[in-house]
């Protein structure tokens, strides 16, 4: 069977060379944290 | 989408984004991070204001500025360019209070239909995940590419 492949046309996205300065930057550490407590609880859906 | 959407900007890696609302309020710079968990594959969507002057980024602040079917809109944009470049992820999305996950909820439901045709949705209830339902309360959400 072959699947078809929804492919998102259209969206226009500026590249600004200042956002790379949060490449390896936190920038919500506690949303993180709360992220990584509940995910690891409760793993990916089977 | 129909709704319109801000003018996004983003990084290289396309793992950040930022726009400015432009409502009741006035302009209020907005930032978005897509941010690696400790599960393969799996993003957490973080999404804040970032304080133009100082720089500071607050998750938990209510802006109000009247425009939120064109933020959340735009958000969904970010995930669409977010999960172009990466397919294979899983992203996942949860406010920083209680209102704000509904309003996340809110938003997928009004979308859904837009939603459902590129990805799959789950909502995370009792400690686990289900397929999403409308009008269904849930304490976060997962997506991903179909």
């Amino acid at each position: 069977m072959i699947r078809k492949k929804k492919i998102v046309k259209n969206i226009i996205v500026e590249i600004d060379e200042k956002l790379n300065q949060y490449d390896n930057v936190i920038l919500f550490p506690k949303k993180l944290e709360q992220a990584n407590k509940t995910l690891k609880a409760i793993g990916l859906p089977k | 989408m129909k709704l319109p959407t801000y003018h996004l900007k983003s990084n290289y890696s396309l793992m950040t984004f930022e726009f400015i609302s432009k409502g009741t309020k006035g302009e209020i710079q907005k930032i978005i991070q897509f941010q690696k968990t400790e599960i393969y594959e799996l993003y957490n969507l973080a999404f804040g204001d970032k304080n133009i002057t100082t720089g500071e980024i607050n998750d938990e602040i209510i802006s109000n500025n009247g425009d939120l079917k064109q933020i959340l809109a735009t958000v969904i944009s970010s995930l669409n360019i977010f999960t172009d470049r990466y397919p294979n992820y899983w992203v996942y999305i949860t406010g920083s209070t209680e209102s704000r996950t509904r309003l996340y909820q809110i938003g997928i439901s009004i979308y859904l239909y837009e939603i459902e045709e590129i990805y799959l949705v789950w909502g995370n209830i009792n400690d686990s995940w289900e397929r999403f339902i409308k009008n269904k309360n849930y304490n976060g959400f997962l997506i991903k590419r179909k």
